[in-house]
């Protein structure tokens, strides 16, 4: 898989030996230091987690390809787990319907984001975050703060159930990863996405229609996140009210570990797969050396820190190259 | 006071700015700092106000040896500078804009005496010839206006020493001569003036004196009445440099690429009206702000339209989007901002090329753009540019200024684009790749068919290109001059046709 920044060459970039790197190094110590990390047990769950991540993180990374961002993501899965709770428990639909109507309503709020941000011209930081507050709003207007546990055995079987020793989400991520993958490397909207982050007015003076590519990425980015709801309810066995409240954190850790540039212009598929395997191996780590959990927040935001300063060291340092 | 610089040096990593430069600064004169892109002007303007320091030889101020160490230090010893970019505190009023490093000076208690603020800020607008209301917000002037303010601002300091670095860069012709005629005021007062452009017709009309700095190195300081064009160049670029003509090109008055009748944009373009012929290179002429890229601009679709009929070869369109101009009526845009909106600077060759096309380089069952098609676009436009790079998938932002101009060229090429309009070709190239870019453009006209028009407010460049030359002022077309009968005539009698209508 390539660094996706429409440069050909290398199959592997020295920033994803990188990421992939430092996972390999964290598996290792973890393997090493406890007996429990290796049971199949752990690997289920850390997968399992790693899978999840990977849709918050997605959600995020689209946006952030395009220069913009997206704070309403765990909002959007919030929502979505609400719609597709209360349409198969209170309505008593058929779940495969209740998919539908729940992600309908997912994109529906990604248009509503994208069409803010594009037709009314207002940025991407203050449209999200408006509309977080506003989707969190109605999944506790609707569920009144009670969780809808009258799940079906078979939606639920997608997110306990596993194949060859991991769990089904493992492959459904790397079906995704694959997917994007193949979008940004091959595909011209893909390419446009990438080109509109880089360069926004170069891409219009390109014949690019950056409105309509950042209208793309928000229902993207709401169907990643709308996705991610409905697996985090299948996996809990309840669509819960608070899902997507932690996601913030955790869609732009995993994002910047990833490699996703900030500014944009820049996404890995490897490199998200590898940051998504690093941030559940330092919850999963933390736990195992029984860190105070309650700190957990302060390691994280160090940890993307971390990152934007190293990303940014080996900015200078490339460009410095590049001169001499 | 007189500036005395002595034997300035100053190196960056790889790079020798300064070189031992020497030159004198008097009083009661306008001393104009030349020199090419890179010739080290930029360095010896931060070097004398202060922002960088030297790493060997002095600086003197009426003999004194001056201690630089920052901006502020300059402005204590009476040494301001007046930027390109024009800068205020926009959300303020022009008073506070003014006054902003003097505040100690009103206050009154735990306040301001706000009265007397406002009554030196109109004493300091009037020296500027500016009638404006101190409390006015300054966000609203214009750019001239604001300019004048910042130099006011420089006055009311007390200024000895005053840099303009391209002071004529945004502002427009009238302006020009109005801040023309506060420079020459301050020069009677004995202020020490150094005046940075590359428009050499201002040079030649307001100043006293140049110095021209090449590679870094003094060339030379001369009185400006020993002076002409020709010579100025000839020490910025270290050899004469003809204004060599290209052949005139043979075309078809009736036979029209691009008609447009009536064209108007609000606030950009007025009433404008023009053909261009097939396989002619067609000159637009005129300063920023004059209508010219705005013309261009609006109709590629980029800017709405208000009136005005567009006919690409006889038949009227409507062009709403680069989109529909570059895909239906093959109208390729060249940007004057290669950086900033032209090209991709982290992408690769071949990616920049051909993004225009990718929609024809698609595999229609597996929707994916085919990679060796593209590298053999890319590859062979490269070829037929003679682009220097590695290879189609160098980055563009490690190539030559003159190399990022063909690749942006070539990207219209590979979209078949046969109406090539070009903004501002040769900014921020050097003299060899100008000449390179100018056979490039020709030879899309002469050879290929293709219909150019270049946007230039260098009238050699657009005089030895163009076949037609469109005068534009104040967002009218002003006038049409011809192109030179011949080669290797003057082109004076050319310019001196487009003076008169700039006028």
């Amino acid at each position: 898989m390539f660094m996706q920044r429409l440069r050909a060459g290398r199959i592997i970039t020295g920033a994803e030996a990188g990421i992939l790197g430092a996972a390999l190094l964290l598996v290792m110590i973890f393997a090493i230091a406890s007996d429990s990390f290796l049971t199949q047990y752990n690997v289920f769950n850390l997968t399992r987690t790693q899978s999840l991540y990977m849709f918050v993180a997605l959600a995020q990374a689209i946006m952030l390809v395009t220069g913009n961002m997206n704070l309403s993501v765990g909002a959007i899965a919030g929502l979505t787990a609400v719609t597709f709770g209360y349409t198969v428990d209170t309505l008593g639909l058929p779940w495969p319907l209740c998919v539908l109507i729940a992600l309908s309503v997912s994109l529906g709020t990604g248009f509503f984001n994208g069409f803010v941000m594009t037709k009314l011209g207002v940025n991407s930081f203050i449209v999200t975050l408006s509309t977080l507050f506003i989707f969190t709003g109605i999944v506790y207007g609707v569920s009144e703060g009670y969780s809808y546990r009258n799940i079906p055995a078979s939606f639920k079987a997608i997110g306990r159930g596993s194949f060859l020793g991991l769990p089904y989400l493992f492959y459904l991520m790397l079906g995704t990863l694959g997917a994007v993958w193949y979008m940004f490397r091959y595909t011209i909207f893909g390419r446009q996405l990438l080109a509109t982050g880089s360069n926004k007015e170069a891409a219009e003076l390109s014949g690019i229609n950056t409105n309509r590519i950042i209208m793309g990425a928000n229902l993207l980015s709401s169907l990643f996140a709308g996705v991610g709801g409905l697996l985090w309810v299948s996996r809990l066995g309840s669509a819960q009210p608070a899902i997507g409240e932690n996601w913030l954190i955790i869609s732009f850790a995993v994002a910047i570990i990833g490699g996703t540039a900030l500014a944009g212009g820049r996404i890995t598929a490897l490199g998200l797969f590898a940051g998504g395997l690093i941030m559940v191996l330092i919850k999963n780590g933390l736990i195992l050396v029984q860190a105070n959990v309650y700190f957990e927040q302060a390691f994280l935001g160090s940890i993307i820190l971390l990152t934007i300063l190293l990303d940014r060291a080996r900015e200078v340092w490339s460009a410095k190259a590049r001169k001499s | 006071m007189t500036l005395e610089l002595v034997g300035l040096s100053k190196s960056f990593p790889g790079v020798k700015a300064l070189d031992d430069v020497s030159a004198t600064f008097h009083p009661g004169e306008v001393h104009a700092l030349l020199g090419e892109n890179g010739a080290g002007k930029s360095t010896l303007i931060k070097a004398i106000c202060g922002i960088h320091a030297a790493d060997a030889g002095v600086i003197k101020l009426d003999g004194e040896t001056l201690k630089l160490g920052s901006l502020r230090d300059g402005l204590n010893k009476g040494i301001t500078i007046v930027n390109q970019e024009i800068q205020v505190f926009s959300e303020a009023s022009i008073a506070e804009n003014i006054m902003i490093d003097k505040l100690e000076l009103y206050r009154e208690g735990r306040g301001l005496n706000w009265a007397r603020l406002n009554a030196d800020a109109a004493d300091v607008l009037e020296r500027v010839g500016l009638d404006l209301d101190p409390e006015d917000h300054i966000g609203d002037l214009s750019a001239a206006q604001k300019q004048l303010v910042q130099i006011g601002k420089a006055l009311s300091r007390d200024a000895k020493v005053l840099l303009l670095d391209e002071p004529t860069s945004s502002i427009t012709a009238s302006e020009v001569e109005r801040l023309f005629k506060l420079v020459r005021d301050l020069r009677s007062s004995g202020m020490t003036l150094i005046f940075v452009s590359h428009k050499l017709e201002e040079v030649l009309e307001i100043c006293d004196r140049i110095t021209v700095l090449r590679d870094g190195k003094h060339v030379g300081t001369e009185l400006i009445a020993d002076m002409t064009r020709e010579t100025i160049v000839e020490m910025m670029i270290g050899r004469k440099l003809l204004i060599e003509a290209f052949p005139r090109l043979e075309t078809d008055a009736d036979d029209l690429a691009l008609e447009v009748t009536n064209l108007a944009a609000p606030g950009l373009v007025k009433d404008a009206s023009f053909g261009l012929r097939r396989g002619e290179v067609l000159g637009f002429y005129g300063l920023v702000g004059s209508g010219r890229t705005e013309l261009a601009r609006t109709l590629i679709g980029l800017y709405a339209k208000s009136a005005g009929t567009v006919k690409v070869n006889g038949a009227p369109v409507e062009i709403d989007s680069i989109g529909t101009a570059i895909e239906k009526h093959r109208i390729g845009y060249v940007s004057e901002n290669r950086k900033e909106d032209g090209l991709f600077l982290d992408f690769d060759i071949e990616t920049n090329i051909t993004m225009p096309v990718w929609k024809r380089l698609r595999n229609p069952l597996t929707r994916a753009i085919n990679g060796s098609r593209q590298r053999k676009i890319a590859a062979d436009l490269m070829e037929a540019l003679d682009v220097r790079a590695t290879g189609p998938e160098q980055r563009v932002g490690d190539l030559s200024g003159g190399n990022q101009q063909k690749i942006s060229i070539a990207k219209w090429l590979a979209a078949d684009c046969d109406i090539l309009i070009v903004d501002e070709p040769s900014v921020g190239v050097d003299v060899g790749a100008k000449a390179m870019i100018h056979k490039l453009i020709w030879d899309l006209a002469a050879t290929q068919g293709k219909s150019v028009i270049v946007i230039s407010s260098d009238m050699p460049e657009i005089i030895s290109l163009a076949s037609r030359i469109l005068v534009f002022k104040e967002q009218r077309i002003v006038g049409d001059v011809p192109g030179l009968p011949e080669p290797g005539q003057t082109e004076d009698s050319v310019s001196r046709a487009i003076g008169r209508m700039m006028a």
